[in-house]
């Protein structure tokens, strides 16, 4: 979970709420924290709420419609069962594990866990767990301080701190360039793979497309492609360091 | 560069040359590059930082060895584990196993958060918890049965609470847990490993198996262990053995029905018919009785039998007698007795070979013998009894529950002091015993048992289990079935106060987070802390004291800082920092000896059974006639020549080689032989047996990668004679059948294994334990969740996960000892059958609970126990009745 620590911008003039910067500041903010937050943990009975009822048109708007099932299905036992699929899916052993770290180097609690937790508490943020076995590096979280940092990027702007605005907006793209980008986008094509609610499948091939939709508008055509190859990779199954082996005398 | 003109590749290498020349003795080069690893123990460094890295010692807990270890922490992570130079018995070396352990830490398959069941039992749909709600759940399931054995005023009740554990080294905690409750239902593992040795030994000579001077004998006699790999204390029992074998030159002769690498590495390598070391042992006794080469002193004065009582009782166990059982030669039998009483000093070593049979006790027993007769007991280079320390338990210290529990001590088997776990699922099953809340902890019946289906048809009846809790970090066998998973943490994330008899220094060591608990998990013991508070959170029940700790460090502190000795060296603060107490010395880097300041060798301490009773001791004792010294009703020592010594934790104070207590339920009270069914089995048919390997466990290690690499795959060794037969080639696919059912695997054909036997290692065969060791990534790539395609391309480059053996492993109980006799399933083994595929297991549960009456029949009113015992001189129609009874011999 995020939690503020200290604003960095220092309080200038308000400038117009409605620029076009902004209202993509705000769409992003929104956007990253309703998908950060499905993914962080399970739903509970707001947030099911929400997209039942305000949040179903502009979903289906944009060509997600939520099926019968999830619409339709008593509240308590929907959200058993979107509860049971977020452990099956993100939790349990044998899950789509949804660290950074574990994609990377096969092992829970790596380097990206590290990168992932320094570039929080460079943009002013901490880590904090709710549950235990909850790390920085999870995939909800890295979209959660995406929304973080475009919310910062609002703020700053409607103050009128366009320096603190620039360097928030920097720091997103930077993050989801090289913390999110290199793997989160075929992740989510695999865990949807993995599915077996519709609500969970759709969740993630929504994600998957956002970021390639973000993706693509902030790099250029040649690090796309890097990206898109990076994202073919399987997770790591093992995590081979030489240097480790040798000095554990193996 | 004017000034030097072109130079040629050529004119380099001859300038080279002659700076070579010329150096001469003169060392060129850096003199800041050192090698690595060049010194254990000390400093580390990251290899690409230069950072130094924080050492932390620590217990290793990846088998039962319990090894002393230092693990290396860079960045808050484990980077590396090493052993700990100050432990004595260890002496800075980790086995594969340990020192593949960080893995255990960040194996991606690890449970992280409290899971309770969704879906049916063992359907494998979770929702997470947390720990709070988790202990909440177990406490409410407990204290349902505590209230109601308290309305009915019926204390048996709560024994219907069930704690099974397979490795439980939380130093006391699970009985105070247990206890607290008013349960007495406690099971352990011990009778599927090595109970019936214990139970061969501790009644003759007091607890706990022998610690062998292997670094200053001359002569080992091995039954049946594998030593130098796995068996009890490997580590230090296989670093000694080789100082005493390569340093001392000791002479090495190994029984066993498998080429072992502790065969291999012996000076003679002999492979009898399974379950006969006692015959070989007897005879050998024979021979040394009867040739006068006995220590006729340390018989007379330590032992409560005559030289003439044993050689009478040894009469039939001719060598001959022993090689028409055996196999084994008589000469070559006869040649070692002569040898082994001969050449000083000596000491025979046995773990699971001789004990895993029904009437392993007796076996045990037969072997201990002979080092009792050359008198080469507790002599430097000898037999020696373990050595450990105890630490006190805080108070106050709950008492036992008030009734004993059917299960944990089970009516017909009196004398088997470690438990019958093995006989629970049936007993239940018939109504024996009730369970409500049943406990798992460090264990997975579903695969380590005989006749492994049969508990995970019972752990999956929720009439017969209805709430079932696992404290396991992965998901095992047994762990799948659970309503309620409470994750612990990993042996290098916890505390505990250890103390193994890994050798002839006794020491306490500790195991403490060497990291913090990752991703917020909490270790055993505050849940066992969480739980009772929850229990009795107001304390009305009078349990909550027990668990009046602040913190587990204060529990720790409880252990660590009221030993004498341990107190004014700083307690559990001196604990943490060197992770053993005391520190004897150092290890001398040219001889691996322990060593003090002046570099001279720091013995053991020898003879502790002769050790002078002080005179505060024996003031107001009384000497019997025997010279059994008594104090308070109790035995304290026994007078020898005048001296009052210690002795033996016998009634007697003697070695007892005879039995009182196994004579009064109709087992012979002497060391004895009997042939065992599978003696008698047919020409066509084949011994199993079971063995481990040098770098897993038997079920906890399947899912590390570096061990997985290592050993991955578990081929039936099979005689090449016996292959040929059978039409058998190396590799062939091959049906491997007992009463039970089959398996299906591969052959693997070796001269190193008895003609009569086929051997399968239990390491593998996993159908659970995390991806690794179940290679779901490769057999069902689609549907596991890491994998979206068969092809495996980097580093997993194996395809066989192996075939256990336990399905088709019978149930078959030694009646003394209780161990199971894991080497007693006979089997016909052939090539496999159209539609036969590898992997496949087929096995009948009605058959494996018709094993359980069979057994029975051998316990001590069992009608083949009469049968068998016809020697013994007692009213076979005055027996003791079964009753509930507290355990012991």
């Amino acid at each position: 979970m995020m939690q503020v620590q200290h604003q960095t911008a220092d309080a200038q003039t308000p400038v117009d709420a409605g620029g076009p910067a902004q209202v993509e500041s705000q769409a992003l903010a929104g956007l990253y924290g309703l998908l950060g937050r499905c993914l962080e943990e399970e739903i509970d009975l707001g947030l099911l709420r929400l997209i039942r009822t305000e949040l179903r048109a502009p979903l289906a708007e944009v060509g997600w419609q939520l099926d019968a099932d999830f619409i339709e299905r008593p509240e308590e036992e929907l959200l058993a069962a979107l509860a049971e699929e977020f452990t099956g899916l993100f939790v349990a052993p044998g899950c789509v594990s949804p660290y950074a770290s574990v994609f990377e180097t096969g092992c829970m609690f790596r380097e990206p866990c590290d990168q992932a937790i320094a570039a929080y508490r460079e943009a002013g943020w901490d880590y904090r767990r709710c549950m235990s076995g909850e790390f920085p590096d999870h995939v909800g979280t890295m979209l959660g301080f995406l929304a973080a940092l475009a919310d910062a990027e609002l703020e700053a702007a409607n103050r009128g701190d366009h320096g603190a605005a620039e360097l928030a907006r920097k720091r997103r793209n930077l993050f989801l360039l090289e913390q999110v980008g290199p793997w989160v986008p075929g992740w989510c094509r695999r865990a949807a793979e993995n599915t077996l609610l519709a609500f969970y499948r759709q969740l993630l091939l929504f994600v998957e497309q956002f970021l390639w939709q973000e993706l693509a508008a902030i790099t250029d055509r040649r690090r796309l492609k890097e990206l898109i190859a990076l994202n073919r990779r399987k997770p790591k199954r093992l995590d081979y360091d030489a240097d480790f082996r040798k000095a554990s005398g193996l | 560069m004017s000034d030097i003109g072109h130079i040629s590749r050529r004119d380099f290498i001859k300038l080279g040359t002659a700076v070579g020349a010329a150096a001469g003795a003169l060392s060129l080069g850096s003199r800041r590059l050192v090698a690595m690893e060049a010194d254990l123990g000390g400093e580390d460094f990251s290899s690409t930082t230069g950072a130094k890295r924080e050492s932390v010692p620590y217990t290793c807990l990846a088998c039962n060895i319990e090894d002393g270890g230092v693990a290396f922490v860079e960045n808050g992570r484990i980077v590396k584990l090493e052993g700990n130079m100050d432990h004595p018995n260890t002496r800075g070396k980790l086995c594969a196993k340990g020192n593949s352990g960080f893995l255990h830490v960040y194996d991606p398959d690890r449970i992280m958060t409290p899971l309770l069941r969704t879906g049916s039992r063992g359907e494998g749909k979770w929702k997470r918890i947390s720990y709070e709600e988790a202990t909440s759940m177990l406490a409410k399931k407990l204290r349902e049965v505590i209230d109601r054995s308290s309305a009915k005023h019926d204390p048996a009740i709560l024994n219907e609470i069930v704690f099974k554990w397979g490795r439980n080294r939380t130093g006391g905690a699970v009985a105070r847990f247990m206890h607290a409750l008013g349960s007495n239902t406690m099971l352990n593992h011990t009778n599927i490993c090595e109970s019936s040795k214990k139970v061969g030994l501790e009644p003759s000579w007091g607890p706990d198996i022998e610690s062998c001077d292997w670094a200053n004998t001359k002569y080992i006699i091995n039954f049946g262990s594998n030593v130098l790999e796995t068996a009890y204390f490997m580590n230090p029992n296989a670093q000694r053995l080789v100082d005493g074998v390569v340093g001392n030159k000791a002479k090495l002769v190994s029984f066993d029905v498998r080429m072992s690498n502790t065969s291999g590495y012996a000076d003679e390598a002999y492979y009898p018919y399974p379950g006969t070391d006692a015959a070989i042992a007897l005879a050998m006794a024979h021979v040394i009785m009867n040739e006068g080469l006995y220590d006729a002193e340390f018989v007379r004065d330590w032992t409560n039998v005559s030289a003439r009582q044993l050689i009478e009782h040894l009469k039939p166990y001719t060598p001959e007698f022993a090689e028409q059982e055996s196999g084994v030669p008589a000469r070559d039998i006869r040649r070692i007795a002569h040898e082994f009483a001969t050449t000083k000093p000596a000491t025979t070593f046995s773990y699971r070979g001789p004990c895993k049979h029904v009437y392993g006790a007796y076996q045990e027993a037969a072997i201990h013998m002979l080092n009792v007769i050359t008198g080469n007991v507790e002599k430097k280079g000898g037999y020696c009894l373990p050595r450990g320390m105890g630490w006190p338990q805080p108070e106050p210290n709950p008492p036992k529950g008030k009734t004993p529990s059917p299960i944990a001590t089970p009516p017909l088997y009196p004398l088997a002091s470690h438990h019958v776990s093995t006989h629970t699922p049936y007993m239940v099953m018939n109504g024996e015993a009730k369970v409500s809340v049943w406990m798992s902890y460090y264990d997975n019946p579903v695969y380590t048992y005989p006749s492994s289906h049969v508990w995970e048809h019972f752990l999956k009846d929720e009439k017969l289990v209805p709430f079932l809790v696992s404290f396991s970090p992965y998901m095992s066998e047994t762990t799948e079935l659970a309503d309620l998973i409470i994750p612990d943490v990993t042996y290098l994330e916890r505390h505990d106060p250890e103390s193994m008899p890994s050798g002839l220094y006794p020491c306490l060591s500790i195991r403490q987070p060497v990291v913090k608990p990752l991703g917020g998990t909490q270790e055993f013991r505050q849940t066992l802390i969480d739980v009772i508070h929850k229990v009795d959170p107001d304390g009305s029940l009078g349990i909550k004291k027990y668990f009046a700790f602040n913190s587990v460090e204060e529990w720790m502190k409880a252990h660590f800082d009221n030993i004498p000795g341990l107190k004014e060296d700083g307690g559990y603060d001196f604990m943490k920092k060197k992770g053993v107490w005391p520190i004897y010395g150092k290890v001398d880097k040219d001889t691996a000896k322990l060593v003090d300041g002046n570099g001279n060798e720091v013995e053991p301490e020898y003879g502790l059974h002769k050790k002078e009773l002080p005179a505060s001791d024996m003031a107001d004792a009384e000497v019997d006639e025997n010279g059994t010294i008594s104090k308070d009703g109790h035995a304290i020592g026994v007078r020898i020549d005048n001296r009052n010594h210690v002795g033996f934790g016998t009634p007697s104070r003697r070695i007892e080689l005879y039995k009182e207590g196994f004579k009064k339920f109709g087992f012979n009270p002497l060391p004895v032989y009997k042939r065992l069914p599978s003696r008698d089995k047919q020409p066509d048919e084949l011994v199993l047996t079971t063995y481990k390997v040098n770098v897993h466990t038997q079920s906890r290690t399947a899912s590390i990668k570096y061990l997985a690499e290592l050993y991955h795959k578990n081929p039936a060794w099979i005689n090449p004679g016996s292959a040929e037969k059978r039409g058998i080639q190396d590799g062939d696919l091959i049906r491997v059948t007992s009463k039970l059912g089959h398996i299906v695997t591969r052959a693997h054909v070796t001269e190193g294994i008895h003609p009569e036997v086929i051997a399968i290692s239990t390491a593998c065969g996993h159908p659970a334990y995390g991806r690794l060791a179940q290679l779901k990534q490769k057999q069902a790539a689609a549907e596991w969740a890491q994998g979206g395609d068969s092809d495996i391309d980097n580093n997993v480059w194996w395809d066989d996960r192996g075939v256990h053996p336990n399905p088709i492993i019978r149930l078959a109980v030694d009646p003394i000892g209780g161990s199971q006799g894991w080497y007693d399933t006979v089997v016909t083994v052939s090539k496999a059958q159209s539609g036969d595929e590898y992997g496949d297991v087929k096995v009948s549960l009605e058959e494996s609970i018709k094993d359980y009456n069979e057994t029975l029949r051998y316990a001590y009113n069992g009608d083949l126990h009469r049968q068998n015992h016809q020697e013994v001189d007692i009213d076979w129609d005055d027996l003791p009745k079964p009753e509930l009874h507290a355990g012991g011999h």
